[in-house]
């Protein structure tokens, strides 16, 4: 198996310098190990902070949505596991400009342990903290237990809000409650094509056969809810988009955002080729795309695949959208 | 027992814990992902390190707060997060105390057992530490007398633990195994009932080495 790494036990600590190397002007690391990375001006004063985390693996997600009108802060685990309550703390201090703190991430076990933990840590520093998960796979629980769900790429919506509100003075409740409105009526959905590779085994995540597809699957290679031969991309679309609407409820006169995510190995243009169908099953429905992200938002290493995430739309919600951010791998002007 | 005792007893505890972590390491093998001796012997080194760190006027809030970071940093496992939770959550009830007496250590045992039940979303019958934490400090709470208080804990412990046997796992990797669950005793359970035990042996008059 082919990788472009060196020693595979230095790979998050090398890429993280290589993103402090590349963007200075953007990000910092406010402690030796460089396990957290925070926006270049943080702590802002008066200004809620934005904390995010979880496993290495992902880019952009959780460490390139670190930036002005996104999140504050990251604490970064390694490939695919937690990061330490400690360096989730650490993030806390370097971001905390007086006004609380926003935890935002995944819902996953160990970093939900060791975000809550951090909680009581900050506490004793006399910083008061709210959490918010992300909880948008639809694949992973029934809308029952919709807080229950995975977090995937669906909460780069919630980065993107919630840094608008915070930007913009918001409370750290008001921010919170941004996030929760956000997630809350997001739903994301993704096929997986090929397996993940772990740089430190060599080995791939998963098996799954040349002719195969998998839908519903985790951005980690978590068990999907179809297994099956692989299908055009309108097919695909078809499947993806099809359950989103149902689970969301969307329906004519209703505007929605759309991100088509690509997992790390497939080609943009087989995005388009997602968005296009995805495109026409809501036009044919009366519901009107109003913002679209096509590109690489939330990734697993080289998995080949995608997830298309749908955020239903209020003004106010596409507002804080639109509103400008910046960070290594995100830009609204 | 005002905060510096607390500090040597803990220490001559953690002196003894983990002297079981081959045990614990090879029961968690069984049932989860086998790094709970690891937890235990990498977490006592830290948590040791940073008691004889502190200031002998150290309140008992600040030993156990010394602990559970400690504790947490030397090995971010789940329940590396789950014990420093629980320590946090006990010494809250603590507040400023110069000095605590049985009925706060009671207080403080059932409060971590809380912590962990709700973090950890699991109750007594789960098949979790759980199993161990809650006869404990229930027994803790009916038993007067120092000498009889440690080993009425230890008992309602062992109890657990015994029950924990017949148990199905229904949280974390050893939920995976389902009925191939049933017979192995609980790691968990089993923690919280040697470090009783080691506090037992570690802090009787023959055996302490901390003064």
């Amino acid at each position: 198996m082919k990788k472009i790494i060196n020693d595979p036990k230095d790979f998050v600590d090398e890429f993280v310098d290589g993103i402090l190397l590349a963007h200075p002007e953007l990000v910092k690391a406010p402690t030796p190990d460089r396990r957290v990375l925070v926006r270049a001006d943080a702590p802002v004063a008066g200004k809620v902070g934005i904390v995010t985390g979880g496993g290495s693996g992902h880019l952009p997600l959780f460490k390139g949505y670190v930036g002005r009108g996104l999140c504050d802060g990251v604490a970064i685990g390694n490939v695919f596991s937690s990061p330490s309550s400690a360096q989730i703390l650490e993030a806390t201090k370097a971001v905390d400009g007086g006004a609380g703190v926003l935890y935002l991430y995944g819902n996953y076990g160990g970093d939900v342990f060791n975000f809550d933990l951090s909680t009581d840590m900050a506490e004793l520093e006399g910083i008061r903290t709210v959490t918010v998960l992300g909880h948008d796979d639809v694949a992973s629980q029934p809308k029952e237990r919709a807080a229950d769900r995975r977090g995937v790429a669906g909460i780069f919506f919630a980065f993107k809000a919630a840094g608008a509100a915070a930007e913009r003075g918001d409370s750290l409740d008001q921010v919170a409650a941004v996030a929760e409105d956000i997630i809350n009526h997001t739903a994301t959905m993704g096929v997986g094509l090929s397996p993940t590779i772990l740089p430190t085994t060599a080995k791939p995540s998963f098996q799954l056969a040349d002719d195969e597809m998998e839908i519903g699957i985790g951005i980690h290679g978590e068990p999907g809810i179809h297994r099956g031969s692989m299908e055009t991309a309108d097919e695909i679309a078809e499947h993806l988009t099809g359950r989103l609407i149902d689970d969301l409820g969307v329906t004519s006169g209703d505007r929605v955002a759309v991100l088509v995510n690509g997992m790390g190995a497939t080609p943009l243009e087989e995005l388009y080729l997602l968005f296009r169908k995805t495109h026409q099953m809501l036009s044919s429905q009366g519901i009107t795309i109003a913002k679209s992200y096509v590109g690489e938002y939330a990734t697993s290493l080289e998995m080949a695949g995608a997830s298309i995430s749908i955020l239903a739309l209020t003004d106010e919600r596409l507002a804080l959208l639109e509103s400008p951010a910046e960070s290594p791998f995100f830009r609204e002007a | 027992m005002n905060g510096h005792e607390l500090n040597l007893a803990i220490r001559n505890c953690l002196g003894v814990f983990p002297g079981y972590a081959d045990e614990l390491g090879d029961l968690d093998q069984a049932l989860g992902d086998g790094d709970l001796g690891i937890t235990v012997s990498l977490g006592a080194q830290a948590a040791l390190e940073a008691l004889e760190q502190l200031p002998s006027d150290a309140k008992p809030t600040e030993v156990v707060l010394a602990c559970a970071k400690a504790f947490a940093n030397a090995n971010p496992s789940t329940m590396a997060a789950l014990v420093a939770g629980a320590l946090l959550a006990g010494s809250r009830v603590w507040g400023d105390a110069e000095k605590v007496d049985s009925e706060m250590v009671n207080a403080f045992a059932l409060a971590a057992a809380e912590s962990i039940s709700q973090r950890g979303k699991s109750q007594v019958g789960d098949k979790t530490i759980l199993d161990a934490m809650f006869p404990a400090a229930e027994a803790l709470r009916n038993t007067e007398g120092a000498a009889k208080r440690i080993d009425a804990a230890i008992a309602a412990a062992e109890r657990g633990v015994m029950t924990s046997k017949e148990l199905q796992s229904r949280r974390g990797r050893a939920s995976w195994l389902q009925d191939r669950s049933i017979g192995l005793q609980d790691p968990g359970a089993t923690a919280y009932l040697r470090f009783l035990q080691s506090w037992k042996l570690a802090n009787s008059p023959s055996h302490a080495t901390v003064n």
